[in-house]
């Protein structure tokens, strides 16, 4: 990976800790001095390099594992935000991220019934006996990654 | 990656989808994972991991098997 794509993606996470959300392509270049197509180009080797992904046809961002910009059903409390979590690993993976405690308020995908989960000091002290299903195999992970 | 309350639930979800079962592990089982996975995201340093430290990071929590294999 190329030294300017690891400063892209480490200005692009720092962005989401402090504001909540990713930087643009536009607020990225005008952070670097950069060109707006440079900097969309960055974007695009960070997705092929799986290091963030782009909604498909776009170089808006999708998610920043295990930070989610578009709706799904984990919301996750930690850090002083509330954030969304990608998928059920993503959102215990928020307060792992952010080095602190968290509460994750998602469902259960059969029901829908809401089920809630707590971390303290990295343990799992509330929901620890809930399940997590993974579909695919990990070869396939990044096939379809929006389903995965 | 989904929540379920319970296998019955779970066993509910599959039939209702169609779909094959992949794994299932437990919450807590997922948080040891996700702790040790995503605990460097934000490290100011980070670099992509290979696929072998990947697959030592599931291998070490005996998530063992094909269905883990990464490669």
């Amino acid at each position: 990976m190329e030294a300017f794509d690891l400063d892209v993606r480490r200005h692009v996470y720092f962005s989401i800790v402090a504001n909540g959300h990713p930087s643009s392509v536009a607020e990225t270049a005008t952070a670097f001095a950069r060109d707006v197509p440079e900097v969309e180009e960055s974007y695009r080797r960070l997705h092929e390099a799986h290091a963030l992904v782009l909604h498909p046809d776009s170089v808006d961002i999708w998610f920043a594992n295990p930070f989610c910009f578009a709706p799904t059903p984990h919301r996750v409390t930690a850090g002083g935000r509330v954030w969304t979590g990608t998928c059920a690993w993503d959102a215990l993976g928020i307060p792992a991220a952010l080095h602190t405690d968290g509460e994750i308020d998602s469902e259960c995908a059969c029901c829908g019934e809401p089920v809630r989960l707590r971390v303290d000091e990295g343990e799992l002290v509330e929901g620890a006996d809930l399940l997590v299903h993974i579909l695919v195999p990990a070869r396939r992970w990044w096939d379809d990654v929006g389903f995965t | 990656m989904v929540f379920l309350r319970s296998e019955e639930h779970l066993t509910r979800w599959l039939d209702a989808n169609g779909w094959e079962p992949g794994a299932t592990i437990t919450a807590d089982k997922m948080n040891e994972l996700s702790s040790v996975w995503w605990w460097t995201r934000l490290d100011p340093g980070w670099r992509p991991r290979t696929s072998q430290e990947s697959q030592a990071i599931l291998d070490n929590l005996d998530l063992t098997g094909e269905f883990w294999q990464l490669g």
